[in-house]
């Protein structure tokens, strides 16, 4: 058997990665094991038809925390980030269409013709998301305080996180603890009237989720979202490439600080010998002995498919059983023969600024359609989406949000034709009728057929299509019910209760073991926080 | 954390779960599967009854008669109570309560004012918005009502036999309830959701004849029905042209389970949320006072920073369902609301 291993990390998504780049800026010799062919997890860039590559899975992410950015340099490593100035367009069926920008002020010029209240609250939401966004900002890079004994650091931390949220005023602070456990649908109602503009922004309560926006709690998802990017319905960060990119850049910056990463090693068993890790044992048997193990992978498929049961006592195995995380979005990827044309677009609001800066007609598409398209024109269009999810079934209306990659970065798509990316929700991951590999198509069509009440076009120019279900991120990626985020954020299972009350500080009950995916705090999404913290707790136990 | 979650964690069987699901939801515009609904489900174990915790109870005489003994209790210790007397309006002067006006123009001068009913009815009803800062109306209109249960009140014949144990033995003495999957009482309230009432409600059921015979004539029975969900806010028409189609909607659905019933009515009274509202005064016809969703308790009911009885009105107090700990018979506001006063006027 080969020597002792330093650290392995099973994973090699956005959050194994930025755990094995921190590791070994430290001086540790961590060695990435991904299961798939290419590194990135979720966040990869692949062909999925003759000609056409694209973000196979998350279309957009990040941002990273900008600490997390700026140790990384990813720019050195080769990353380049596409910020279009138009961050969503959203089509309603009646022909009309809202464009959101980057700036609030721009935004809300196109809001006052539906509403001129809409546009000048808009502008007051902005700023209120932008500074709860930054107050919860710090909670991402902590690890969450121990509630029955905190240390002197946490107490600190907290103490930071308390004096921090004073500063709101009283006010905002009240409304803030009012805010997070409220629906969604209530709190963009709080502040606007037209139905599309709420169910643009009360999207992101709900995304990966099974949620809908009237449920309870929808709202801390929401604010949690904004604390990685504070615009009421996110500004595109799309790397150029896809997201394969961003995870490229990642891996080259860990492999230059000295970590090792090895694709197609799938980890079948992590090894432990008296309650501590003592290493893993890949798919053909080979065995790595390490250290200390650190998991990418989710909390369930962590401790009930890696572990062996006799590791962990029935009391905690029948907690993390209880992890909730069943998926409800599923992705589409179409290769297309041409842009299609979106009847909404002509008549959206600030359409005429877009064609005074680049056209008229088609001409000012692109520059429209660079960032999200959002189709979901009602809260109760999102609501009725999810009431077919509760019962098993997929919506037979569901919610889309759409990217079309190839407009900013021409080489994803053969010349003229391009590469369109869709989160479809939802999409449960066990349906009552049949199963997803008999009714796939009947999701795609229902796909295909919604988008094309908003793009007519979209249907005959549809020349490859992929979907990749719950049940197929499971499969292929291991997320055990594919859930996006490794299971649900809602408020019982965050911060201090993620993945469990207890053991949120990224350690386990096996010694030596540690968790460094979304299953753990903060966990939601591409932004390297719960990568990071990993790494950071890990590093303490050593030095200790 | 919903209430079908969390008892999901517990137990297997469908009408098991949905029939304890339903402690979840009463009174909330939520549906089992919302999350936040595994607290009220909890809420509802709060009380005792001789010392037995999470215990529930029948009043003979119904629950007018557990009023009735606290009216009795408070006359010994001294209160005055006067009823029909309807109060119309709060008096105020430079920022302090000094009194109220009744409908019908006396008034009724006092060193402290304690309102029980809802901050909708007491802060815009009785006082107005001129005596109360911007901000605190703003909060009081943002204050979340919802009505979703309805009543229907049944003079019947004799009692129901239900197919499911036939006979009319002891099963009928506790409550029945109409809660047969947790689907169906998820469905229930996603008709709720977009203004309609549930075509097959949940309906939590009561008979006091047996445990108090006095309350018909010999041999008949009432049956109480508590009806969810029945919004206040209906998408198509009022509830004044649905009441009664509300009720045999009621009547209907208990015909499934007891197909007697129908033959054995002799009298139906129905209450929707709008008649709860016109007859008790309780905002939107919220039995609770105010929604029990997470955003509206504990420091935050009714509002953020007006959480410990008092108001921006000095010598006006809250005692209320709208209170902490919020709704249900159990007396926890007013007593919470009584010792705060306490402490106010140095007593």
């Amino acid at each position: 058997m080969a020597a002792v291993r330093d650290v392995v990390i099973i994973g090699g998504g956005v959050n194994g990665l930025v755990t094995a780049f921190y590791l070994a800026r430290a001086g540790r010799k961590p060695l990435v094991l991904e299961s798939r062919p290419v590194v990135g997890g979720a966040a990869v860039t692949a062909e999925f038809y003759p000609g056409f590559r694209g973000p196979i899975l998350a279309h957009a992410g990040g941002p990273l925390l900008p600490q997390i950015e700026r140790d990384l340099q990813l720019e050195k490593h080769g990353l380049s980030v596409v910020e279009p100035e138009i961050c969503v367009f959203a089509p309603s069926p009646d022909g009309c269409g809202l464009l959101l920008r980057r700036d609030a002020k721009e935004t809300a010029r196109g809001i006052a013709q539906f509403s001129a209240r809409d546009a000048e609250k808009y502008v007051e939401f902005s700023a209120l998301l932008a500074r709860y966004g930054a107050l919860l900002r710090q909670l991402l890079s902590l690890t969450p305080p121990v509630i029955a004994k905190p240390g002197s650091e946490d107490l600190w931390n907290l103490f930071r996180f308390g004096r921090n949220m004073r500063g709101l005023g009283k006010k905002d602070m009240m409304r803030l603890l009012r805010y997070g456990p409220m629906a969604v649908a209530d709190f963009v109602a709080e502040f606007f009237e037209t139905e599309l503009l709420r169910a643009v922004i009360a999207a992101r309560g709900v995304l990966g989720s099974a949620m809908g926006p009237w449920s309870a709690g929808s709202t801390a998802h929401l604010l949690l979202q904004a604390a990685t990017d504070s615009h009421p319905a996110r500004a595109p960060w799309f790397p150029r490439g896809g997201m394969g990119a961003l995870s490229d850049a990642i891996a080259a910056a860990a492999r230059a600080a000295g970590a090792e990463i090895r694709c197609d090693a799938a980890v079948e068993k992590i090894i432990a010998k008296d309650d501590v890790a003592t290493g893993v044992v890949l798919k053909g048997g080979e065995e790595i002995s390490a250290e200390a193990v650190v998991s990418s992978a989710d909390p369930r498929r962590t401790f009930l498919e890696l572990c062996d049961p006799s590791y962990l006592g029935p009391d905690f195995l029948v907690k993390i059983q209880h992890f909730r995380g069943k998926g409800t979005l599923a992705k589409v990827n179409l290769a297309l023969d041409g842009l299609p044309q979106f009847t909404g677009l002509v008549r959206a609001n600030g359409a005429r600024a877009a064609q005074g800066s680049a056209g008229a007609g088609s001409e000012n598409a692109p520059a429209a359609l660079q960032g999200r398209i959002h189709i979901g024109p009602e809260i109760d269009y999102m609501e009725r989406a999810f009431d077919a999810s509760k019962y098993g079934a997929f919506s037979p209306h569901p919610w889309l949000d759409i990217t079309i990659p190839s407009l900013a970065d021409v080489s994803l798509a053969l010349a003229g034709k391009h590469v369109m990316s869709i989160y479809a929700q939802y999409a449960p991951y066990k349906l009552k009728d049949g199963d997803w590999a008999t009714r796939g198509d009947e999701f795609l069509k229902t796909v295909i057929n919604t988008l094309a009440e908003y793009a007519p076009d979209v249907p005959q120019r549809v020349l490859g299509a992929q979907l990749i279900t719950p049940v197929d991120m499971e499969k292929e990626w291991g997320m055990t019910g594919g859930h996006i985020f490794h299971g649900e954020l809602s408020l019982d299972q965050l911060f201090t209760m993620r993945p469990l009350i207890g053991w949120a500080r990224y350690r386990t009950p096996v010694r030596g073991l540690y968790l460094c995916g979304s299953g753990t705090h903060p966990g939601t999404g591409l932004n390297g926080a719960s990568g990071a913290n990993a790494a950071r707790e890990i590093l303490k136990d050593s030095a200790g | 954390m919903s209430a079908a979650d969390f008892l999901d964690q517990w137990f297997e069987t469908d009408v098991l779960k949905a029939t304890m699901s339903a402690s979840g939801i009463i009174g909330t515009f939520l549906g089992v599967r919302s999350p936040g609904t595994a607290y009220v489900l909890l809420h509802h174990y709060m009380g005792e009854i001789d010392g037995a915790f999470r215990a529930w109870g029948f009043s003979r005489g119904g629950t007018g008669a557990i009023s009735n003994a606290i009216a009795a209790a408070a006359r010994e210790a001294g209160a005055e109570i006067r009823t029909q007397a309807g109060v119309e309006r709060i008096l105020v002067q430079n920022g302090r309560a000094i009194g109220v006006v009744l409908e019908g123009g006396e008034e009724i001068r006092a060193e402290v004012v304690s309102s029980s009913i809802d901050p909708r009815m007491t802060f815009e009803k009785m006082i107005g918005e001129r005596e109360l800062p911007g901000d605190f109306m703003e909060e009081v209109r943002r204050y979340k009502y919802r009505g979703s249960s309805g009543k229907v009140n049944l003079a019947l014949d004799g009692l129901p036999e239900f197919a499911a144990i036939p006979g009319t033995g002891r099963h009928l003495r506790g409550a029945i309830s109409v809660s047969p999957a947790v689907d169906y009482m998820e469905r229930a309230y996603d008709q709720a959701k977009y203004g309609e009432f549930s075509r097959r409600p949940y309906i939590d059921m009561v008979i006091p004849t047996l445990t108090d015979p006095s309350l018909a004539p010999p041999g008949k029975h009432v049956l109480s029905c508590f009806v969810q969900y029945a919004p206040y806010n209906l998408k198509e028409g009022t509830w004044d042209d649905k009441r009664d189609e509300f009720g045999d909607t009621v009547v209907d659905t208990i015909a499934e389970y007891a197909p007697n019933i129908r033959s054995l009515i002799i009298g139906r009274q129905v209450l929707t949320p709008l008649d709860i509202e016109r007859s008790v005064g309780l905002s939107e016809g919220n039995i609770f006072q105010g929604e029990l969703s997470l955003e509206q308790l504990f420091f935050l009911r009714p509002m953020a920073g007006w959480a410990r009885y008092r108001t921006p009105i000095r010598r006006l107090y809250l005692s209320g369902s709208a209170t902490h700990p919020g709704g249900g018979i159990m007396g926890a506001p007013g007593r919470l609301a009584a010792l705060e006063i306490l402490k106010d006027i140095g007593k």
